[in-house]
């Protein structure tokens, strides 16, 4: 059994496991607005690899995959100070 | 050791850490099986006001194989919650604590036992099971025995239980890792010192221990049992591991940390002292993040140690033929069938030549407890009943599984210095020494129990000098 299953085993059952979802995120200028599921309530951003599109956004006991070079490219300018 | 703090991170993480796996056969009751994880090394009885506790975010887990493949199988999730009673006060206890719900104990915690079975969806075995308060001292606990055991959850005639006990582990840390000394062997030692006995570092230490015995039944890939030691399907693969949630983050607002995203793995343990002694420091935190089933990344530290290099250089001319074997280019199967694969059929014969015993998992090179449950317990009182197992004739002993009373450092020790090595290569004959190694110590904690949960219970804050074994 592979991690992410064994984990997905003790998520169905609530216990603080693992949930991994993967989201592609189109650029775009437009101001964002909240959607139905957005959640309400403190989220980790995650950027493991500088060069890549990836974020990991931990919230709660999942973690959700962003792939956006954009918003990585912006979130490493705003941690540069720019 | 056998994993108390064995890797850089974990040491600095004790509430994670997994210390010691055992599984065996129950004593008196050869359809039960016992399964023991320990966590939270080196505890001082005196340790409080905050008495040590299993955390509330750590995911602490008993894995088994029954398929051959090393992978998890079934596996007993425990997941524990604590509440303050009284916020405005210091106190772990107000007074006497003579039961287990008694409201004079502060930190009350709980457990939720899950059960998941391979492609099924898990299932609560209990919830809401309450951990026992340490052993704080005559005044607080007076009563101890009776009040840990009336902790013991028993659900459909399975057992569990959850709490402090005295660790039955024992070593002698201070001259191991003083440049690989064994006091009973110090003259032959290359800086050379009288010899003496030796000293149980875990000496009044206790552990945080969860205890499950089961079925053999509930193990067993098709839910049946049988007496047959050489039927594959009666072994069963063993490991404990502690994961926690990717990040941990200080709240400045609530001033509190907080655990955001899954679970991963951050320790894990099977056979004793293979984190701790085999893999190089550079690879022990990977080790404990990975699954066993990736253990082939490691087989060259079990299929050379370094130990095995060593000992000849530490004890000059003691190791004469393990040194010669060092020389030549023979891989050390029989620890890597000992530790990785399990022992196949062939190996352990009686005087007849029959085998009586294999512990194998197929060629999945894995770190995992392994235990045939076909193989009946041996009576303590037997003349067949050894501390050294398989290596001192007894079959019921590790690495056939693990037992409390097993001398797992001894007989790891006579295993890297050459004592297992005519398993696989009968021309090879070990030096006199290797059989008869030994760090001197012995479990100088608490009695075991009869019963479950069969550790003995911890030594108490007001009673335990530290250093002493009361």
């Amino acid at each position: 059994m592979s991690e992410t299953s064994r984990r997905k085993f003790l998520a169905a059952a609530g216990v603080g496991a693992a949930s991994v979802g993967t989201v592609n995120l189109a650029a775009g200028s437009a101001e964002a607005k909240p959607s139905a599921k957005s959640v309400k309530e403190s989220v980790v951003v995650l950027i493991e690899d500088h060069k890549s599109s990836e974020l990991v956004l931990l919230v709660g006991d999942r973690e959700v995959v962003v792939h956006n070079r954009d918003l990585v490219t912006r979130i490493l300018n705003a941690a540069g100070g720019k | 050791m056998s994993s108390h703090r064995e890797a850089p991170e974990i040491a600095k993480d004790p509430v994670a850490d997994s210390t010691d796996v055992y599984a065996f056969m129950h004593p008196t009751q050869d359809d039960q099986v016992v399964l023991i994880a320990n966590f939270i090394p080196l505890q001082q009885a005196n340790g409080g006001p905050n008495f040590y506790e299993f955390g509330d975010d750590v995911l602490y887990e008993i894995n088994v194989s029954n398929t051959n493949k090393a992978e998890a199988d079934v596996i007993y999730s425990f997941n524990f919650r604590t509440q303050i009673r009284n916020p405005n006060t210091f106190l772990y206890n107000f007074g006497v604590i003579d039961k287990i719900d008694s409201p004079m104990f502060n930190r009350p915690q709980v457990y939720d036992i899950i059960r998941t079975v391979k492609g099924k969806t898990p299932t609560y075995v209990a919830q809401n099971v309450p951990v026992p308060p340490v052993n704080v001292g005559a005044r607080s606990t007076p009563n101890y025995p009776a009040l840990a055991n009336s902790a013991i959850k028993t659900v459909s005639g399975r057992k569990f239980f959850a709490g402090q006990r005295a660790d039955a582990f024992h070593v002698d840390l201070g001259s191991i890792f003083d440049l690989g000394a064994l006091r009973p062997f110090n003259e032959a030692h290359l800086i050379s010192m009288p010899q003496m006995n030796g000293v149980n570092a875990v000496q009044s230490y206790n552990c945080h221990t969860i205890a499950m015995q089961v079925p053999v039944s509930d193990l067993t890939a098709d839910g049946k049992g049988s007496s047959d030691p050489l039927e594959r399907r009666n072994v069963i693969g063993v490991w404990a591991t502690a994961n926690r949630a990717r990040v941990r983050v200080f709240n400045k607002r609530t001033k509190k940390f907080m655990n955001k995203g899954p679970a991963v793995q951050v320790s894990r343990l099977g056979n004793p002292l293979v984190n701790e002694v085999l893999i190089p420091m550079s690879q022990k935190d990977k080790w404990n993040a990975a699954e066993p089933n990736q253990d082939s990344d490691y087989a060259a530290a079990v299929n050379k140690p370094e130990l095995q290099g060593l000992l000849p250089f530490l004890y000059p001319g003691v190791f004469p033929k393990l040194d010669a074997f060092n020389k030549g280019t023979r891989p050390r199967a029989d620890l890597n069938a000992i530790l990785l694969t399990g022992i196949p059929e062939g190996v352990v014969k009686d005087g007849s030549g029959k085998t009586i015993f294999q512990n194998y998992t197929g060629p999945v090179e894995a770190d995992m407890l392994r235990l045939n449950m076909g193989v009946p317990p041996t009576a303590k009182n037997s003349p067949s009943f050894s501390i050294y197992g398989v290596v001192g004739g007894d079959i019921g002993g590790f690495p056939n599984g693990r037992r409390l009373e097993d001398d797992v450092v001894a007989i790891e020790l006579r295993a890297v210095a050459g004592a297992t090595i005519p398993l696989v290569y009968p021309d090879y004959v070990p030096d006199d020494a290797a059989g008869a190694l030994t760090d001197g110590t012995t479990n100088t904690n608490s009695d075991l129990l009869a019963d479950f949960p069969f550790l003995g219970h911890p030594g108490g804050g007001y009673e335990t000098v530290p250093g002493t074994a009361s």
